[in-house]
């Protein structure tokens, strides 16, 4: 089962990278671009959420602040320090790995519904802080509901389509080698039966955490590269609660703790708020709550769970 | 020197006094018998030994190292492993998987030794044919030598066996009791908590008796079934409890 | 004492009440079938909007149409239980709270489609009347609200003490399966616990309609508040509610009057992420763990 993963692993990395690579040449339509470009960053977006929570059962309703924490840092550092854009970029991953690093261990130490609302209060508190912090301390550091604006660096699609590419790609590698690895074992040991993984020698507070700071990481590179894709960022913005609601209705539409589920719920959700356009937004919304209730009421697992299971094949 | 010894070994639970002054030793390939009526502190005293559980007071020393207050992951992997009074497998996994997180992680075993750990186990303890089946998917006594198997493939050399052969029937009692002293002559050893009196007096070593937290007896099988106190902790005062001689209670 | 500080506490006691009164049933539903409802919110703001369009379309008094709320929102409450929660409730409680949460995002946004993002407020002839004395002020409505506050919460502790529904389902939430072999219908228990809860949320929320500002986004901030205040007096704990909502209040009425505004959400937030990683079973230590 190890070498039939591995062959399929390297086989849909190696498709992806293909299709990625020419989809520039073979369009010429930039909305076309835009649109593999948006569904490239959710399905890395979902995927990081699948790290921490899908395959541990630790729901994280707060992962949109290291998103926001690497749009921050890569703004900052390009505004205020001059830095250029791929430095700043893996600052923002450097900068939201260290603030998941002490998050984590405190939070982790939780279970269950508590796990989630204290992820989701640092969240907020952090989305508030960077509010209120140059008021309160009467500096100029995060310009609070000003927003900043990033230099326009003049790149096209292209460029950006490549970047969320090339680290969600990266993403779909961690989550590749989780499945079939020691690592994968344990996050699910963990998820089963977190008691009897620490007595037979699972260091849980450990595997937890390395896979929260995984996420976190690859969280602020991808706030990092949008910041400068959007140029214009705000904290009710790029810490908004919405964007967590994105990442968990994708993963658990395409099935929490699966390889592939973050792909197919990121492309099928994208494409279908593309297809009901702006004017929907807010009927958006009232389908992913019942998309929610549905899925959690029929089909738990998702669609790659389910086909899993149905199928008995357990190599995606 | 004991390979595991519990020295004055008290719990408490906010008021109650879970566990108060327990002490004993474990010497090595020994099978020590551990009994006492229901809520005696058999599980708590376990809990504490492997570390889910911080005594309030008194020491555990295995192999001469004090592991008081260890992590449980960390006590797994220096040799001390426990059975689940309920089973807890990790259900969405295989037997085989199940068997391979003890050995990856306890063990601490790189992947291909690890599998090849788990198959040696796994037809150690029977279970072969069951290797591909999800472990939610297999019946009780399995079930209960899957618990086995990922203790042993943890690579401990202290099994503490909570309530093994609890919903077995006699035939499978006696399957367990001899994998239990096939695993004693891979040179383990084991504390065996169990109600089943036949399979413990016949399997131990060594008794010890819970009652109320307290140890209240310790000795040979055949001293312990006759010990008064120990029955009166079972059955009340032993006259008051008619129609049972006392040979009854010694065979159990 | 400085009279701005005793006015703030003053303002945060009252405040404490009323978050008590609408954190009662959050605690309820937690402590009885371990359920965490992420849609709480909503149930405080579908109460709020029955006073306010009673009072729109019909012109009763906030005050007198509580009662509505009650009934209206027990009945909800009782089929999302009965019919949705229930089919959920012997799975893994991630479960549970995901799908209260997808209740959430739908009875929130069903509602903004309906009534639209304008805030709303209920004035009558009595909004803004002051009760002042020792330099002090005290709004009538406010004052109201808290003393119907503590009857609330007294006639649920009532209820559960003394009627035997309300044993029954103390009972369950002692040990489902004693209540069980006892012949109590645990789903059916379940299904009145979250309608009792839902309904005195909604009672709550009807009772702050007075003064509150009223729109179909409120819910989210309230379901933290209750969440905090449960958390602070510990989850499942009933009379920790009071404790919890006092701290919260205060707490906030403080950071209003001696910082800013946007100062007092963090207040809340940062309360309750200190309370979960020092002290998950609350002030008093009774809560349940999850």
């Amino acid at each position: 089962m190890n070498k039939r993963f591995n062959t399929f692993l390297f086989a849909f990395i190696g498709l992806s990278c293909g299709v990625i690579a020419v989809l520039p040449f073979v369009t010429s339509s930039e909305y076309t671009l835009r649109v593999a470009t948006v569904i490239i960053f959710w399905i890395g977006m979902a995927g990081c959420w699948n790290i921490t929570s899908g395959y541990t059962g630790y729901i994280d309703f707060g992962p949109v602040v290291y998103f926001g924490i690497g749009s921050y840092a890569t703004a900052i550092a390009m505004t205020k320090y001059g830095i250029s854009f791929f430095p700043a970029a893996l600052l923002a991953g450097l900068a939201s790995g260290l603030i998941a690093f002490p998050i984590g261990l405190t939070t982790l130490r939780l279970r269950g519904a508590y796990f989630a609302i204290a992820t989701f209060a640092f969240a907020e508190t952090m989305k508030q802080v960077v509010l209120e912090f140059d008021r309160t301390f009467g500096v100029s550091f995060f310009q609070g509901s000003h927003g900043i604006t990033l230099p326009i660096g003049g790149h096209e699609n292209t460029f950006f389509l490549y970047s969320f590419g090339l680290v969600t790609l990266c993403i779909i590698l961690v989550q590749g080698r989780i499945e079939n690895s020691k690592f994968g074992y344990g996050l699910k040991a963990i998820h089963e039966a977190e008691g009897s993984a620490e007595i037979s020698g699972v260091n849980t507070t450990g595997v937890k955490l390395q896979a929260y700071m995984t996420s976190a990481i690859f969280l602020g590179i991808l706030g990092g590269i949008q910041s400068y894709w959007i140029t214009y960022i705000t904290p009710a913005d790029v810490f908004n609660v919405h964007k967590t609601v994105q990442m968990v209705i994708m993963t658990l539409l395409g099935g929490m703790g699966t390889f592939l589920g973050p792909v197919v719920g990121a492309a099928f959700l994208t494409l279908l708020s593309e297809i009901l356009g702006t004017a929907f937004v807010e009927y958006y919304l009232i389908m992913v709550g019942a998309i929610i209730i549905a899925i959690i009421l029929v089909m738990p697992r998702g669609i790659i769970g389910t086909l899993k299971e149905a199928t008995g094949i357990r190599f995606f | 020197m004991a390979q595991l010894e519990c020295v004055n070994i008290g719990k408490n639970f906010g008021a109650l006094a879970a566990l108060e002054g327990v002490s004993f030793q474990l010497h090595d390939q020994e099978i020590l018998g551990l009994i006492g009526p229901n809520g005696a502190g058999k599980t708590t005293l376990f809990n504490c030994i492997i570390g889910l559980e911080k005594p309030t007071r008194g020491k555990v020393m295995f192999n001469g190292t004090n592991i008081t207050g260890l992590k449980p992951h960390r006590i797994c992997r220096l040799g001390l492993v426990k059975t689940s009074q309920i089973m807890e497998p990790f259900k969405a996994l295989t037997v085989g998987e199940n068997v391979l997180v003890g050995a990856l992680y306890g063990g601490m075993l790189p992947m291909k030794k690890a599998f090849a750990e788990t198959e040696r186990i796994l037809d150690f303890v029977g279970l072969t044919p069951e290797k591909d089946k999800l472990s939610s998917a297999i019946s009780v006594p399995a079930r209960r030598r899957l618990e086995l198997a990922r203790a042993l493939a943890t690579g401990a050399k202290v099994l503490l066996l909570d309530e093994n052969m609890a919903g077995l029937n006699p035939h499978e009692i006696d399957d367990a009791l001899r994998l239990l002293g096939k695993i004693r002559d891979l040179g383990k050893s084991l504390i065996v908590v169990e109600h089943i009196m036949r399979a413990v007096m016949g399997i131990s070593d060594r008794i010890i008796v819970l009652n109320y937290g307290v140890k209240i007896a310790e000795g040979l099988p055949k001293d312990i079934a006759t010990d008064n106190t120990v029955i009166e902790a079972y059955f009340g005062d032993k006259k008051s409890f008619l129609g049972r001689s006392e040979r009854q209670i010694s065979h159990g | 004492m400085d009279a701005v500080l005793i006015q703030s506490i003053l303002n945060g006691f009252l405040l404490g009440g009323v978050y008590a009164a609408y954190s009662a049933g959050f605690s309820l539903i937690f402590g009885v079938m371990g359920v965490v409802n992420l849609a709480h919110g909503e149930l405080i703001m579908l109460g709020a909007f029955t006073s306010y369009w009673l009072f729109e379309l019909l012109g009763i008094d906030p005050y007198l149409s509580l009662p509505f709320g009650f009934v209206f929102l027990f009945v909800f409450g009782y089929v999302i239980q009965k019919f949705i929660i229930n089919r959920v409730i012997e799975l893994p409680h991630i479960m549970s709270y995901i799908l209260t949460f997808g209740i959430h995002l739908m009875v929130a946004n069903v509602a903004l489609q309906i009534w639209t993002h304008d805030f709303r407020s209920i004035t009558t002839s009595y909004s803004g009347a002051n009760a002042a004395f020792a330099g002090l002020n005290i709004p009538y409505s406010r004052l109201s609200t808290f003393v119907l506050a503590l009857i609330i919460i007294a006639l649920l502790w009532l209820f559960l003490e003394r009627t035997e529904t309300g044993r029954a389902i103390r009972a369950t939430a002692m040990d489902k399966e004693v209540a069980r072999i006892m012949g109590v219908n645990i789903r059916e228990i379940y299904a009145i616990t979250f309608g009792l809860g839902a309904g005195v949320t909604g009672l709550a929320g009807a009772s702050i309609s007075p003064f509150e500002i009223i729109s179909p986004e409120m819910g989210l901030q309230y379901t933290i508040s209750a969440f905090c205040v449960v958390v602070l007096g510990g989850m499942g704990y009933m009379p920790g509610v009071l404790w919890g909502g006092f701290i919260l209040g205060i707490a906030q009425s403080l950071a209003v009057t001696y910082l800013n505004a946007g100062i007092s959400i963090a207040v809340t937030f940062l309360l309750l992420f200190v309370m979960l990683v020092v002290r998950p079973t609350g002030i008093v230590g009774k809560g349940l763990v999850a």
